[in-house]
């Protein structure tokens, strides 16, 4: 109960000041394209020199909560992912928006949110101890098997065909080898100088989800639109309270699938929100609802990819590893302080640590008030017209895509990614399979590679790679997985026919 | 359904497959092998994929996707060509804000369904897109600091 | 006539460049842009933004410095775009590290060599090296190549990539101890070898010195021997290579500075070799690099061109066996 001591530091007036300043701060920041949660901590930096070390983790620690839940606002709006950890808050966030439901879905999103990071950090201040074990256990063979794995959701996911899931999945793990190869350095389909550098996942994500959505409102043509008013629903706070509540099977699943893949270095943020969204979907009695705009989809998504934040930093706080690029930078914002993560900075500075912790759990707060206070508002945007909303969307597309990197290169690959998704999504692929394939192909890659380098160096690849029990383990997921898909197949008719595929695009456009 | 969208699954799945097969005969005969396991591997699932799918779509037995139809296609165009131009030229010889704007107010005139006869019209137009670009040069220009290529103007 | 066109001209050289008219000495005068060939949070990108933090006071460049970050394949990205696309106007700069873009360079593969970039002046310098778990039965550099000796090829050791700072370490032991080793390169940087080394996933790693402290002090790893000649201020009690009988100099140490493309104008190279070592001997920088555990070494442009030339004529030697 140590934390509850350093409670009252939160609430100075200057820190709870920067805090409010954070949170805010987040909430722009994570709803603007191509702003990652890595970029927003590394921008707000400089800021940090000037003040005391608590001060400055305060501020850092609030914005990246809340550029995490911010995310979700041009998700749902705008079906532009902020980061990886929204794109599967898109799925039925950006349908709910369509449908006039934005505030709902907001709502939802943001309370969501903060039941899934209040838990996560409740973790990292109980557990710590325990759960810097577990984000050790995963070594080179662990991941390649996650990687797999989560690489078997792909064709369950948004997509009404399995086999164009799947080959949505393989073009993304191709897309994912454009460039140097990561470990020999050999160069690898630079058929343009745009991706000598490789395809970074940012600009892919805008391009893939961004542009097919500013084609399909050119679809629409000049005529159309007069009948087309969407009508805004307002939506009581109490109702969303209720109804988050209410669906404790995708609460329940997101929040704890969140937390244990945000502990995993190196993959959990950028999954956690599809592999719970995944996990939800083939528990839930109403799966066939899950993609039309399904409240089940928003709250297991946004629960999970805020219940990642705390954990994701306990390999940082405990063992000095930074798990994730967020956390890297954090530690570059503990070290200008000489502060050294580590049982240093639990012993001999507990003020700062505490305080940080302390802040990020009223953080969760704090950006769930201000998140429905905007929510109301920014549904408003559905109303924006679709001339105006295609060059809105086209514009930030430009500049967020640009801004990840200073480079022209990654504006062209956005636009000729989501160009070309416009036209395979006409003929049933989406951008959802492709994308995780984008980001687990350097996974699987790299560590099969690490692993099959220890494995000749000590064993035999098939000692490496198939025993430990946490191996084994992955192992029967993965066959589980695929299984389950297969018998759900058999059982169910998964292929929709084409009728019903016309109904229900009919009913999202 | 009517043979259009049959022959445009055919072409599309078709040019899936033929990119799969181009990634798998490079996977195979690129140097050094080590760097291109791992795309050998990806490539001849996604070359057995996309080869299903296209049969698939040469006997008619495609389930999802409608394709595009005539009136899609001439509502496209006009605005796909616009932003084309204004990501991959105009943007970087016009720099970003001057070419934001043009573009910005070109698309509002295309889509907008307003009559263009009456000068309220583009009065409001102007004034959406001075509103969008303060917006933007605000965030990216003030806020972030973000150096954008400046060729004519800002 | 003579008058207006006397004022045409001299409008025209006011748009086009006062610069050649007054040798560059308004430069600069919009802020200026560093590139990192390494992600957000890495040492690289950590010390980049800590020296440049004073860039905009009257005494320094008088203008801001933005980080930009450009990672991927060790650096490889990076450089490939500064040595290719970079605008030479002194209003890109670059951040190098020594000996990785001189030995990827020797490999080959790249678009960039020392003769692609202009030094400006080197702030920071990292040996390497060789860290064990802190449960590890290896105590010492003799315990780890005893164990090679007896296993060869089955000492497997972490570090972050092929053709950087640790690989040349690696390889340089292998050579000075005359044996097989396994090393594993990381695709995470220096954080994911430290990581594989404390979870036990290698036997050892060879790692930055900077982050091998940290861990010490956090309790995790044993640092057994530094790569350098000399023993560091911020590891009096760990022996370097020689002392433990392993015949291996400097050559992996991780030398960080600034550069900019060749084209540049000389005007600004000078102006930047006068100005930016000044700029990190700021006593506020040097407190921050040394509370990072950073340690620090100005050398100005003239010691790096000879730096860079003497390393690439070491480094060729030692990769021309692979």
């Amino acid at each position: 109960m140590e934390f509850l001591a350093y409670m009252g530091d939160v609430f100075t007036p200057i820190n709870f000041g920067l805090l409010l300043i954070g949170t805010i701060g987040g909430l722009i920041l994570g709803a603007t394209p191509g702003l990652s949660p890595t970029m927003a901590v590394a921008l707000l930096i400089p800021f940090t020199f000037r003040l005391e070390p608590a001060q400055g983790l305060i501020l850092l620690g609030a914005a990246y909560t809340s550029t995490v839940a911010g995310g979700a606002v041009s998700a749902i709006l705008l079906k532009i992912p902020g980061a990886p950890a929204n794109i599967a808050t898109t799925l039925d966030g950006h349908t709910m928006a369509q449908k006039g439901q934005g505030a709902r879905a907001l709502q939802l999103s943001f309370l969501a949110s903060a039941v899934g990071g209040v838990f996560g950090v409740l973790l990292l201040i109980f557990l710590t101890p325990v759960l810097a074990q577990w984000a050790l256990a995963f070594g080179p063979s662990h991941l390649f098997w996650l990687a797999i794995l989560g690489v078997t959701i792909i064709g369950s996911l948004d997509s009404s065909s399995v086999v164009k899931g799947l080959l949505s999945g393989c073009i993304g793990l191709w897309l994912a080898t454009i460039g140097f190869d990561d470990i020999m350095g050999a160069q690898r389909f630079i058929f343009h100088d745009a991706v000598a550098g490789g395809i970074n996942v940012i600009p892919a994500l805008i391009g893939l989800f961004a542009i097919p959505q500013v084609i399909t409102m050119f679809a629409k043509g000049r005529k159309r639109l007069d009948a087309e008013v969407i009508a805004v629903e307002k939506h009581p706070i109490g109702q969303a309270v209720g109804e988050v509540f209410r669906r404790k099977r995708a609460l329940s699943i997101g929040t704890i699938t969140g937390s244990i893949i945000g502990l995993i270095p190196g993959v959990g943020g950028q999954i956690a929100g599809l592999v719970a969204y995944d996990q939800t979907k083939k528990t839930s009695p109403e799966r066939e609802k899950f993609g039309t705009g399904h409240s089940e989809g928003v709250i297991a998504a946004e629960s999970a990819n805020n219940a990642m934040v705390g954990p994701s930093l306990v390999p940082l706080l405990t063992l000095s590893i930074p798990g994730s690029p967020t956390a890297a930078v954090l530690l570059g914002g503990l070290l200008i302080h000489g502060i050294f993560p580590g049982s240093d900075l639990f012993d001999n500075y507990p003020d700062v640590a505490w305080t940080f912790i302390n802040s990020m759990l009223i953080g969760q707060i704090l950006m769930c008030i201000f998140g429905l206070y905007v929510a109301g508002l920014a549904a408003r945007v559905a109303q924006v017209p679709n001339a105006v909303m295609a060059a809105v969307v086209l514009g930030l597309a430009l500049f967020g895509s640009y801004s990840v990197q200073n480079s022209m290169g990654d504006v062209y690959v956005m636009m000729a990614l989501g160009t070309g998704m416009y036209f395979l999504e006409r003929f049933g692929f989406s951008a959802a399979p492709l994308v995780l394939g984008l980001i687990l192909g350097p996974i699987a890659e790299a560590n099969f590679i690490q692993g099959s380098m220890i494995a000749n160096a000590t064993s035999s690849m098939g000692e490496y790679f198939f025993s430990g029990t946490l191996n084994l383990v992955l192992i029967g997921i993965v066959v589980a997985s695929i299984g389950y898909s297969l018998w759900m197949e058999l059982r169910d008719k998964r292929y929709t026919t084409k009728d019903d595929a016309v109904l229900k695009e009919e009913s999202l456009s | 359904m009517t043979e259009l969208p049959r022959t445009q699954h055919i072409i599309a799945s078709g040019l899936v497959a033929a990119v799969g097969i181009a990634v798998a005969y490079i996977s195979y005969t690129q140097e050094p092998a080590e760097a291109f396991l791992f795309p050998r591997l990806i490539s001849t699932v996604f070359v057995v994929l996309a080869l299903w799918t296209f049969g698939k779509a040469v006997l008619g037995r495609t389930k999802v996707g409608n394709g595009l139809s005539r009136d899609a296609i001439t509502n496209i165009l006009p605005g796909l060509i616009v932003a084309l131009i204004y990501i991959f030229w105009a943007a970087k010889a016009l720099g970003f804000y001057t070419a934001s704007t043009i573009t910005f107010f070109i698309l509002l005139s295309l889509y907008d369904p307003a009559p263009h006869g009456e000068a309220r019209t583009w009065i409001k137009r102007a004034l959406i897109t001075a509103g969008f670009l303060a917006v933007m040069y605000g965030l990216f220009a003030q806020l972030l600091t973000v150096f954008t290529p400046k060729e004519i103007l800002f | 006539m003579k008058k207006l066109l006397a004022a045409a001209s001299i409008a025209l050289m006011a748009l086009t460049g006062g610069a050649f008219a007054d040798g560059h000495a308004s430069y600069p005068e919009r802020p200026v842009m560093l590139m990192v060939s390494y992600g957000a949070g890495g040492a690289t990108d950590f010390q980049a933004r800590i020296v440049t933090m004073t860039a905009g006071n009257e005494d320094a460049l008088g203008m801001p410095i933005a980080i930009i970050n450009k990672p991927g394949a060790g650096g490889r990205v990076g450089w490939n775009w500064f040595a290719t696309q970079a605008d030479a106007d002194g209003y890109t700069l670059g951040a190098y590290n020594v000996p990785h873009f001189i030995a990827q360079s020797i490999e080959g593969g790249v678009e960039y060599s020392t003769e692609n970039f202009e030094p400006i002046a080197n702030w920071g310098a990292d040996p390497a090296v060789f860290v064990v778990a802190a449960d590890s039965e290896f105590n010492s550099m003799e315990d780890v190549v005893n164990y090679a000796k007896e296993n060869p090829g089955k000492l497997t050791f972490s570090g972050a990539g092929l053709f950087v700072g640790h690989h040349i370490a690696a390889l340089q032991l292998e050579k000075a101890a005359g044996v097989k080793l396994a090393y594993i390169p990381n695709n995470k940087g220096g954080a994911g070898a430290m990581k594989a080394v404390i979870a036990g996933e290698v036997l050892g790693g060879v790692n930055n010195l900077s982050d091998a402290f940290r861990a010490r002090e956090a309790g995790n790893v044993k640092i057994l021997g530094v790569f350098d000649l000399e023993r560091n201020e911020f590891l009096e009690d760990v022996p370097t290579m020689k002392e433990q009988g392993f015949d291996i100099d400097n050559a992996s140490v991780n030398f960080r500075g600034v550069m900019v493309p060749k084209g540049t104008p000389q005007g600004i190279i000078d102006k930047l070799a006068e100005t930016v070592p000044a700029m990190f001997e700021n006593a506020r920088v040097a407190k921050r690099m040394k509370a990072g555990g950073s340690p620090m070494h100005i050398m100005t442009r003239d010691e790096v061109l000879e730096m860079w030339k003497a390393r690439e004529e070491t480094l060729k030697e030692l990769l021309a066996g692979l």
